[in-house]
């Protein structure tokens, strides 16, 4: 429709075709941004380390195998971690102020289970050969650890197992309802296949470890704790007396055990936990007699929970002083105790109450009051006296004139005896050699000491090994740190598990699988902090368009010719990857 | 097709028809129905457009102004507080002479905190370059925003369709709804006088020295003026495909009025009926509804005026320090034309309180026995109130 009113405007409009790409204004500037990626909490409560805010995120990519082979880096038994770690991980995430810690163990067994379940071969960076051979004593979790992690360094690698099969504890120690055999087997199957040699029934005398010496470039010695501390009571050799750690071994071991009656089962650690949870199987009642109280235990919660929940029996503060044996029967006399005070260690210090003791009649007892080492030689000097004796915080290592050096790791040396400190341990033991190797034995702790997680005590193989993750800053991210608007309550994932009938009658295991939908979306309640996860909230929100992006999008940086200074992407970073500095100050 | 609807949906209904493009608005009552309702339209695939959600009305005038010197035909609607919000961009939108349009909802301004009519915010926008449309009711409500399109596009400025808070925006009455063929009859697709195109880039609006920004004003103020005229003919184009015309004005008994009110908005409706009463007591009354404020169109005012014996302008505003805003406008009109009538100025109804035919009534018989304008201004219906202490 033409006009027929003659129009008076002709457009008169500025526009200009000259760049104001010489306006730079990032001369404005006075604050300046940079991406800087920090550390998450998790990973430094994590024992072996895990990079735990990059295996979140990349499980809600869906890039599993990756994820895995990230666990991988710093733990070689993740199918084994994901069920047994008592995870402290979660006890120190962000999430937990938010709404609920996000279920790291959950997700690191899913990936585990993924992996195993597609037999993923995982590709990890092995270093070129470093032409020597280590011994290792032990096919537990701080031999594993010590042989993954010294392959990896480049190093030739044969375990020593004095039992039939390999695993230690893992086989022999814990039940399978924790833990599948299938599962450990999968993961000493992958271990091997990196080229890592377990020599089963070789167990290793005191002079075979002499004889080690002389053919090895160094001998790691981790042989755990076997021997059954006694009670140091009258009667405990009574028959039906016996120790709790030998009768999981024989279940694992598939003799049939039965355990009829009532059993007390002495102690209040995971090992009678795991016993009572045994007797409970084998159709038995259990009894488990402790000194202390439920909260001193040094038992998982969550394991003394699950015990209760199958129907054992505590009962506290009560002391064993003698065991008669009438008949069929076994009459256990213990006394109360009452607390007094704090222990140096922060629980109850007990001591007798003033009430007379009192009997139990039962058909067996079970001790598990901790164990020792088997053999005198198995442990390492107590000081530091002796020249070339190294205590670290994971295990000690002995460079001295006799020749080659020897490292304790494993329950020999570490304070809480668990299968992921056992696991640092090995990690710390294989850091050390290769250090001690390269740069000799001066220089273990300095270096050992630059490659702690968020200022340790977790060790981490990829700062070792210079990998991007050495470019983070120590700082360990706090909640008030992260950005809390960008997320939403959600709750956490709630694994499937057995009923409690089904418990009872077998040992299946109890947690179920969850599926890769459930898993992705319980990883993307992880805030991931310190570390940058794509979202673009820089890019996003930069009013001068001065976060410029990688054309496949995986990188981002600053555009400083342009860049005001505002602040806005730290501001709106949602998990603190990036910092915002004082112009000059750097 | 007659349809009941909500003036709210009258407009949203011809921004539909309008086919625009992109849309993005922040919700604010009593505007909130008319964009919540154009969101279910780009949703459902009723409308092919691009809804922009925003976290401000600052950001969404910016986002428009983005969309529209891309190319493409834009809408957003607002109210009051959120009006306000836009102000910096309103005059980059004209400035920058782009054809948005948006639909305004007269809203008082805070505090105290009111959602009622007024029409304040929009009157204190008059200065920014925006051609502004006042309606009587929701069939107005919904040509008016179709037209706009084409004034806005020919004129190259932008525009806003104002209408009352909840005695517009909330009621329901019959409305015509236009066929799309008939719409696109009328409003050809947008074609826009320049665009930023990526393959031919340079930016626009760079610094403008004072060797070049006189001109450009002179230019918009020579657009404004082209409006007036290009009004009448868009109008006339409309009334020959949908049958139905405005005016910028519209006399109502004018012709032989003693005295004439000049309303604006639903008030004209209530003038209307006040009428009606005051000419059967044979009162010699009319009335002038002012639908087009910005360009203001001087000679029809003073055409309509001039000859009557009083002037009283109804005003649901007030500039403070001044008087009601449309009485100023007709002042101005006015004061050049020799022998014109005094102007009454009348302060009614501001925060959606009513105006009725019987308040008009009153105002038409103390104007009846005054000789001259005794204030600039009275406030009518003043209460007594309880004051802090």
């Amino acid at each position: 429709m033409e006009t027929l009113v003659p129009l008076q405007n002709i457009l008169y409009m500025p526009r200009t075709s000259m760049t104001t790409e010489g306006n730079k204004t990032g001369s404005w500037r006075f604050l300046r941004p940079r991406y800087e990626e920090k550390t998450s909490p998790c990973s430094t409560a994590c024992p072996a380390g895990e990079d735990i805010a990059r295996i979140e995120m990349l499980i809600t990519q869906g890039a599993f195998k990756e994820a895995w082979e990230t666990i991988l880096m710093e733990n070689p038994l993740p199918g084994v971690c994901g069920r047994v770690c008592y995870h402290p991980c979660e006890g120190r995430c962000n999430r937990r102020e938010f709404d609920a810690a996000v279920a790291i163990h959950t997700m690191e067994r899913f990936l585990a289970d993924a992996a195993a379940r597609n037999d993923t071969k995982p590709a990890l960076p092995r270093q070129p050969s470093a032409g020597r051979r280590i011994a290792i004593i032990g096919s537990g979790p701080a031999g594993l650890s010590a042989a993954w992690f010294l392959n990896i360094l480049g190093y030739e690698t044969e375990i020593f197992e004095a039992m039939s099969a390999p695993g230690g504890m893992l086989r022999w120690g814990i039940p399978a309802y924790r833990l599948p055999e299938a599962v450990l087997n999968q993961e000493l199957a992958r271990i091997e296949s990196q080229g890592i040699r377990i020599r089963t029934g070789e167990a290793v005398s005191d002079t075979r470890f002499e004889e080690l010496r002389k053919t090895y470039d160094a001998v790691f010695l981790g042989c755990g704790y076997w021997r059954d501390r006694p009670l140091n009571i009258p009667g405990e050799a009574s028959p039906g007396v016996e120790d709790g750690l030998s009768f999981l071994r024989e279940i694992r071991g598939g003799v049939n055990r039965e355990a009829p009656g009532v059993s007390a089962v002495i102690g209040g650690g995971n090992t009678a936990i795991d016993v009572a949870r045994s007797i409970i199987r084998k159709g038995g009642k259990a009894i488990i007699v402790y000194r202390r109280r439920q909260e001193d235990m040094p038992a998982f919660a969550e394991e003394v929970q699950s015990a209760l929940e199958e129907g054992v029996e505590l009962r506290e503060l009560l002391a064993p002083v003698r065991i008669d044996a009438t008949g069929a029967d076994l009459i256990l006399t213990l006394q109360p105790m009452t607390i007094a005070g704090q222990d140096r260690d922060g629980r109850g210090k007990i001591v007798p109450a003033d009430t007379a003791p009192e009997t139990m009649t039962v058909q067996r007892i079970f001790t598990a009051t901790g164990a020792e080492a088997a053999a005198p030689w198995h442990q390492p000097p107590a000081t530091e006296d002796q020249g070339g004796t190294h205590h670290l915080s994971h295990c000690v290592l002995i460079q001295d004139d006799r020749g080659i050096p020897v490292v304790f790791g494993g329950d020999l040396t570490t304070k809480d005896k668990n299968v992921t400190q056992a696991i640092a341990s090995g990690k710390q033991a294989a850091l050390a050699l290769d250090i001690l190797f390269r740069h000799g034995a001066g220089a273990v702790r300095e270096r050992l000491a630059s490659c702690l997680v968020g200022g340790g005590p977790s060790l981490s193989l990829e700062i070792y090994l210079g990998g991007p993750r050495k470019g983070r800053n120590a700082h360990i991210v706090a909640y008030e740190e992260i950005n809390a608007d960008y997320f939403q309550y959600e709750p956490r994932v709630v694994q499937p598990r057995l009923l409690i009938e089904e418990r009872l009658s077998s040992f299946d295991e109890i947690e179920l699988k969850i599926s890769a939908h459930t898993a992705m979306r319980e990883a993307g309640r992880c805030f991931n902090c310190g570390i940058c996860n794509g979202c673009d909230n820089c890019y996003l929100f930069c009013p001068d368009v001065s976060i410029l992006r990688t054309r496949d999008m995986t990188d981002r940086h600053i555009n400083y010719d342009y860049c005001k200074g505002c602040g806005l992407c730290v501001a709106e970073c949602p998990r603190n990857a990036m910092t915002l500095d004082e112009e000059g100050t750097l | 097709m007659k349809k009941v609807l909500e003036g709210s949906q009258a407009v949203a209904e011809a921004v539909r028809l309008a086919k625009v493009q992109v849309i993005s608005a922040y919700p604010i009552t009593p505007q909130t129905h008319i964009v919540e309702i154009l969101s279910d339209y780009v949703t459902t695939g009723r409308m092919n457009a691009k809804y922009l959600r925003v976290e401000s009305e600052h950001s969404c005038m910016a986002a428009l102004i983005g969309a529209q010197s891309a190319g493409v035909r834009t809408f957003t609607a607002t109210c009051s507080q959120g009006l306000a919000l836009m102000h910096e961009l309103l005059h980059w939108a004209s400035g920058a002479r782009l054809p948005i349009v948006m639909g305004e909802v007269n809203r008082a301004l805070a505090p105290g905190w009111n959602i009622w009519s007024d029409q304040t915010d929009s009157l204190a926008q008059r200065d920014t370059g925006w051609i502004q449309l006042y309606c009587e009711d929701s069939q107005e409500v919904l040509d008016t925003t179709i037209m706009a399109y084409r004034l806005a596009e020919k004129v190259n400025l932008p525009a806003m369709v104002v209408l009352d808070a909840f005695f517009l925006s909330h009621t329901y009455e019959p409305v015509d709804i236009p066929d799309q063929e008939e719409v696109d009859r009328f409003l050809p697709p947008y074609n826009p006088a320049f665009i930023l195109d990526p393959r031919n880039p340079y930016s626009l609006s760079p610094l403008v020295t004072p060797n070049a920004y006189l001109e450009m004003r002179h230019d918009i103020a020579a657009a404004m003026e082209d409006a007036l005229a290009v009004f009448d003919e868009v109008e006339g184009d409309f009334a020959r495909i949908m049958g139905r015309r405005y005016g910028v004005v519209e006399e109502i008994n004018c012709q032989d009025a003693d005295i004439i009110f000049v309303t604006s908005g639903t008030v004209t409706s209530t003038a209307r009926l006040a009428l009606e009463e005051l000419r059967s007591q044979g009162e010699k009354v009319g009335a002038l509804k002012i639908k087009l404020f910005r360009p203001f169109p001087v000679e029809a005012v003073r055409r309509a005026l001039v000859r009557a014996g009083k002037v009283v302008v109804v005003d649901r505003n007030f500039s403070f320090g001044a008087s009601g805003i449309f009485a100023q406008e007709v002042r101005a009109a006015l004061c050049n034309a020799p022998g014109h009538p005094p102007v009454f100025g009348y302060i009614a109804g501001l925060g959606g309180r009513d105006i009725t035919a019987q308040l008009l009534s009153d105002i038409y018989f103390e104007v009846k026995r005054s000789e001259r304008p005794g204030r600039e201004s009275v406030w009518v219906g003043l209460q007594e109130v309880n004051r802090a202490t």
